[in-house]
């Protein structure tokens, strides 16, 4: 009964947050229009670099289906270290401490929310443009795979982003933090190009990182045309998940302990 | 029997640690980023009181003196460095969600609402959050709606409502899951004087109809006088006065106004104690020091000169007292 109870807790953040996505739609249309944009420009750079005859070790239709799904898993994961830095410098933190819900369950709950709206648009757009710029789908049986994983994806990097987000109880700013790990998470993750395409010694640091299992992972079902190994996948996303569960976590406990209300 | 209090505080003390940067060229900035100097500031100081249930009291200091600080960690969201804090009965730092249930909070400068979303939402949000079952819910709502005239503006996004509905709103939200206690930051500020008497009467209503206590802070001297009936005063995180309004004024008030309306145009006072504060035609506002005279003798005074009219005499303003109290701790502190 308790546990029913202090789900729908977090169901009602998640759903405020999706209406405040429905009712927000410029943010979503102009990732739409990014999307497509960017789909467009790497369509044709791969294109004309098999034209080129250069190895890419891939079929163009592949490596554009592949970037689809990536930046699909990037654009739908809501940026919530904005939102969590804003609210700890104004101080309005202090209205959500007091409610008797924890506070950064309900913010990974609106962050769903969000992505709730999100990833379903974002991830036709993927498919749409993807199909416009190649003409040819790929098998639907490990496409179909990409969305359950993609959205354990997407939700694994706005836990890392509500990390960071924790991280404004100490700096002033969490954006150099949030680049950094951003640009991790866009080399080790493989948004562009697929792992396999690494260096080995790249391919052996990635994989000690979370970040594969962000991008490269849900994508590569379609470089690979096959549903194997989703187990492994989703196994590795869920121990990742732990993980990052953990240090959000740890941060907040720390925070609490030491927290100091701007403002008065 | 007398009841349990519904807050009760002793020797708080609550300190934070501040960075403060040394001042100087690359090699200071370099030794800020890795060893970063703090200064640890003490925000309240073996504060202590209590408050028995449905007691309205003022919570009153200048800027920094620890008031806020003080309702954190009565809300349970900042943790106290020494001292005993209970607020109905529970330990807020360690009982934090279970206190939750039974208080509620304002931040004047806060929001708890949705600024996108029409207040409904924010509404039915904490319903869910405080776990109030449907029917009860839309029972609270209803009367809250009804007794803070939320109707019109129940379906509006926040972000487009006034300043003062808006505080209605904050209000009603934290009143939604019916607390025994509402701990009050600053309720009416930015407020105009119509929203302002507004807020202090709702505030005064629900305390008085449904028991609830209410701490509230304020630099606002109308929100003490209005809603509240005991003032506790606090100053560099210390107390400094506690007890009913009355008194405070009793024992700091050292003036009084005194205004003449007289037969005669104009009146010449010339008495120890007694200053000129405005003189108009048949009108004059006098300042009385009450250690050298009393009103009684100016009104002889004045009663020799000419018949009077009418009269009044208020006390100095509430404002007038608590600088007074402020000042006398301030020479206090500088001579220690």
């Amino acid at each position: 009964m308790r546990t029913a109870s202090a789900v729908s807790k977090y169901i009602a953040f998640a759903r405020v947050a999706t209406a405040l996505a429905r009712r927000d739609r410029g943010e979503l249309y102009g990732r739409m229009l990014f999307f497509a944009v960017i789909l467009g420009v790497f369509s044709s750079l791969w294109r004309a670099v098999a034209e080129a005859g250069m190895p890419i070790a891939a079929d163009p239709r592949l490596l554009v289906w592949y970037l689809a799904t990536t930046e699909w898993i990037i654009l739908s994961a809501p940026p919530v270290h904005a939102e969590l830095q804003e609210s700890i410098r104004r101080g309005d933190v202090v209205c959500r401490l007091g409610r008797p819900v924890s506070y950064v369950g309900a913010a990974f709950a609106e962050a769903l929310g969000l992505l709730a709206v999100r990833a379903p648009v974002l991830a036709a757009t993927a498919w749409a443009c993807a199909f416009a710029f190649t003409g040819w789908i790929p098998p639907l049986a490990p496409l179909a795979l990409t969305l359950p994983l993609g959205f354990a994806a997407a939700a694994l990097i706005a836990a890392m982003y509500l990390w960071i987000g924790l991280l404004a109880f100490w700096l002033e700013d969490v954006s150099p933090v949030f680049w950094v790990v951003q640009k991790l998470l866009f080399v080790f993750g493989g948004l562009m190009l697929p792992i396999e395409l690494y260096p080995r010694a790249m391919q052996i640091a990635a994989a000690w990182t979370p970040f594969p299992v962000m991008l490269a992972g849900p994508a590569s079902f379609v470089l690979r045309q096959s549903a194997a190994d989703s187990l492994t996948l989703a196994l590795e996303q869920a121990a990742w998940g732990g993980g990052i569960a953990f240090a959000v976590w740890w941060a907040f406990r720390r925070a609490s302990a030491t927290l100091t209300i701007n403002g008065g | 029997m007398r009841a349990a209090p519904a807050v009760e505080i002793t020797d708080l003390c609550k300190a934070f640690h501040v960075r403060r940067p040394r001042p100087g060229g690359f090699v200071a900035r370099v030794q800020n980023f890795f060893r970063p100097h703090t200064q640890t500031v003490t925000a309240v100081d073996r504060l202590s009181f209590s408050i028995a249930p449905g007691e309205r009291v003022a919570f009153v200091g200048p800027n920094g003196a620890g008031k806020s600080t003080t309702l954190k960690v009565l809300a349970g969201i900042l943790q106290p460095d020494a001292g005993s804090v209970r607020v109905l009965g529970l330990e807020p730092a360690r009982q934090r969600r279970e206190l939750a249930f039974r208080v509620g909070t304002v931040f004047g400068q806060r929001s708890q609402l949705w600024y996108q979303l029409p207040p409904r939402d924010t509404f039915a949000l904490l319903g869910r959050v405080y776990e109030i079952a449907g029917t009860e819910h839309r029972r609270r709502l209803d009367a809250l709606t009804a007794a803070f005239g939320l109707g019109p503006i129940l379906d509006t996004p926040v972000r487009q409502l006034s300043l003062g509905e808006r505080m209605r709103c904050e209000i009603a939200a934290s009143l939604l899951h019916a607390p025994r206690i509402l701990f009050l930051d600053e309720p009416t500020i930015g407020l105009d004087v119509s929203a302002k008497a507004v807020i202090r009467e709702l505030l005064h209503t629900e305390s008085a109809q449904n028991g609830v206590t209410l701490l509230l802070t304020s630099h606002d001297t109308g929100d003490i006088e209005r809603v509240c009936e005991r003032v506790i005063v606090i100053h560099r995180g210390r107390l400094l006065w506690d007890g009913p309004i009355a008194h405070l004024r009793r024992r700091y008030l050292t003036t009084k106004r005194l205004t003449v309306w007289s037969e005669a145009e104009r009146l010449e006072l010339q008495l120890p104690g007694v200053r000129v504060v405005s003189s108009d035609a048949f009108r004059t506002e006098l300042e009385v020091a009450l250690d050298v005279a009393s009103v009684g003798q100016v009104i002889d005074a004045a009663l020799a000169q000419s018949p009077v009219r009418d009269l009044a005499v208020e006390d100095a303003p509430l404002d007038a007292v608590i600088r007074a109290l402020y000042a006398e701790a301030e020479a206090g502190s500088s001579e220690s």
